[in-house]
């Protein structure tokens, strides 16, 4: 068994706080993505459950024993680094070894190893040569060779593919989906970019500002953000966030009166200010009838789709997603309509939680299941 | 076309005639090393030797202590090469990997006791060994040098593992290393034109010093060459000129050939000052 859990863990540095009690909970097996921007405490995550960063309080453990103290040589994980960190002076083979050299491995059950991995990554031709000789994709394959050889309980990567060009990356992404379901293995992956995030992983902890937002799968980390932060941070573009007034049954924005099903809210919506979220798939646009009046502002056309900005007259900008080759022109006035199985109602504070009620609130932040 | 065959002509005109002017006193200090004693102070002076004598190495080498002199600098410029490049390689990893209070102060003070002009030095220096009771051995000497060569050293091995990424030693602490088995894998090889140079620099810097083994040390027996041989062949009323420059040639043989082997790591260390120490 190699489930990771973080309880109550804070880290700072001198007067900084990294983390403010984290509490995680990642299954034997599972490939988990901790995303955010940058500062976000991703990185700091990911180089504690490493050993290379130690925790100011709290306890870290992997298979149920607490690692707190455990040196990165003896806590039986492998990490992959943006930087791949190969080492300069040794071959591919030899770097491949280290690990195995390490624990004492002798040479011909470290060269069948190495064999092993190298034939898994196709870097059979490559052994002899030095990490200078390779392009950035084979010195990738390396830093995973070298992470996989000796069958850790636990892989780290951090931001393994932000060094490669986007081709590469997306065929790498494959890649690796396809070693994690080969292997079995507990991933971390930490990234900041939400693609590789909603595609490689089982459960993505979204975290900002030295706290976890949200630990969810991808599917409720998009579907049901539990708050404005995880709502404007996922999806591309992400979810547009209106402010307005609940009066009752509606939803006021610019004296247009939004129905909302009150049942489906928690009993914390009460009447007053509020903020709708609504995905760009859900905003329709229309020459006329009901509906909020707006201006479109560009129109991006992808080939499959086509991405709206609209102006409010309060001058807020709202997307919207709608298929390829809808003729708009800019200045161009238009009536939006919301579709009300895509809103969402966020408390008014900066970082409101969610207040629908298909999961619940308060549960999203310490959800293990 | 006529200026692009000149240009070349000058550059090759300037750059010899400065490669003579430089090397000269070098050219001199053989010729001369080689001529018999009666040809030395002939006017007009000769170019090259009429007669070619090895009869002023030979007097060096068995009427003289010039092997002992010879013997004392080797030991005192290894020595102290070792002990600075031990020291320097740790202390920089410590300045560069560890974070604590003061670190920077630290580095700085370093630096400033380099600007201390090495005379200010010498006299506390001096008393110190006296009352440690090991004034007037190599031990002192050794002991000297080290204080002013490791400043430098400090900074230039410094510079140097500022340019290796803090992952390798990541890296290698994952895969399994201690923090000391990380440094012998991944940080030394990578260190090592760093070492390599600062190891020159101190062994040239220790191997040509005059000043602090002239005051710290007054027996022939524990004396280095720069010292030994001066006062040997320098005195009041004379100046043995073959004899100083048959030893001045044999001073200079291991630099040169220690600078023929290292010269490209040498010139690696002046970037590495250069950039950031």
């Amino acid at each position: 068994m190699a489930n990771v859990s973080f309880t109550n863990v804070r880290k700072s540095f001198g007067d900084f706080t990294a983390l403010e009690s984290l509490d995680l909970e990642i299954h034997d097996g599972e490939f988990v993505a901790l995303l955010g921007p940058s500062g976000c405490g991703k990185s700091t995550t990911l180089r504690m459950l490493a050993g290379l960063e130690f925790p100011t309080s709290g306890d870290i453990s992997i298979g149920g024993r607490v690692v707190n103290d455990l040196a990165p040589g003896k806590r039986d994980i492998a990490m992959v680094f943006q930087s791949y960190a190969l080492y300069p002076h040794m071959t591919v083979g030899e770097n491949i070894a280290y690990p195995l050299k390490k624990r004492g491995l002798k040479k011909p059950e470290r060269d069948e190893a190495v064999r092993r991995a190298a034939e898994l990554l196709q870097l059979e031709p490559l052994l002899n040569r030095k990490p200078k000789q390779l392009s950035g994709g084979q010195q990738q394959r390396v830093a995973l060779g070298r992470a996989l050889v000796r069958e850790p309980r636990v892989f780290l990567l951090d931001e393994p593919l932000s060094n490669l060009d986007a081709k590469l990356r997306s065929y790498m992404r494959a890649e690796l989906i396809e070693l994690h379901r080969r292997l079995g293995k507990t991933m971390v992956y930490v990234t900041h970019d939400q693609l590789e995030a909603m595609t490689m992983a089982d459960r993505i902890v979204v975290m900002h500002g030295g706290r976890v937002q949200q630990f969810d799968t991808p599917d409720a980390v998009y579907n049901r953000p539990a708050n404005r932060f995880v709502a404007g941070f996922i999806g591309t573009p992400p979810m547009n966030q209106i402010e307005g007034t609940v009066q009752g049954a509606t939803f006021v924005v610019n004296s247009h009166r939004q129905p909302i099903k009150r049942e489906a809210f928690a009993a914390s919506l009460v009447d007053g200010p509020a903020v709708m979220g609504v995905r760009p798939e859900f905003v329709g646009i229309h020459d006329s009838g009901d509906g909020l009046p707006a201006t479109v502002r560009l129109a991006e056309n992808t080939g499959h789709e086509t991405i709206v900005t609209l102006e409010l007259p309060d001058g807020a900008r709202i997307m919207s997603r709608v298929e390829a080759g809808r003729k708009l022109s800019v200045g161009q006035p238009v009536i939006l309509r919301f579709d009300p199985a895509g809103i969402h109602l966020f408390e008014a504070t900066e970082n409101g939680a969610r207040l629908n009620l298909d999961i619940p609130v308060a549960a999203t932040l310490s959800q293990s299941a | 076309m006529k200026s692009k065959m000149l240009r070349p002509l000058i550059l090759n005109l300037v750059t010899w005639s400065l490669v003579l002017l430089i090397s000269f006193p070098l050219l001199w200090m053989i010729v001369t090393s080689l001529k018999p004693q009666t040809e030395l102070f002939r006017i007009p002076p000769t170019w090259v030797p009429e007669t070619v004598t090895f009869e002023h190495y030979w007097r060096l080498l068995t009427e003289t202590p010039f092997l002992t002199f010879f013997r004392n600098s080797v030991v005192l410029a290894t020595s102290t090469t070792i002990f600075v490049v031990g020291l320097g390689t740790l202390g920089a990893y410590s300045l560069v990997r560890f974070r604590f209070r003061g670190r920077e102060t630290l580095a700085m003070l370093v630096l400033f006791t380099y600007l201390l002009p090495s005379v200010v030095l010498i006299i506390p220096l001096y008393l110190m060994m006296v009352n440690l009771g090991i004034s007037n051995t190599l031990f002192s000497l050794i002991l000297a040098h080290t204080t002013f060569a490791l400043p430098y050293a400090l900074w230039l091995l410094r510079s140097f593992m500022e340019g290796i990424p803090d992952d390798l030693e990541n890296a290698a602490l994952v895969d399994g290393a201690s923090r000391l088995g990380a440094f012998k894998d991944v940080i030394f090889p990578q260190l090592l034109p760093g070492i390599i140079s600062t190891a020159l620099f101190t062994f040239i810097l220790s191997w040509n010093e005059y000043l602090y083994a002239l005051v710290l040390v007054n027996s022939e027996s524990v004396a280095p060459l720069t010292t030994g041989v001066m006062t040997m062949l320098i005195s009041a009323f004379n100046i043995e000129w073959s004899l100083l420059m048959a030893a001045s040639v044999m001073m200079s043989v291991p630099l040169i050939v220690v600078f023929a082997f290292l010269q490209s790591y040498l010139t690696s260390g002046f970037g590495a000052g250069g950039v950031k120490g």
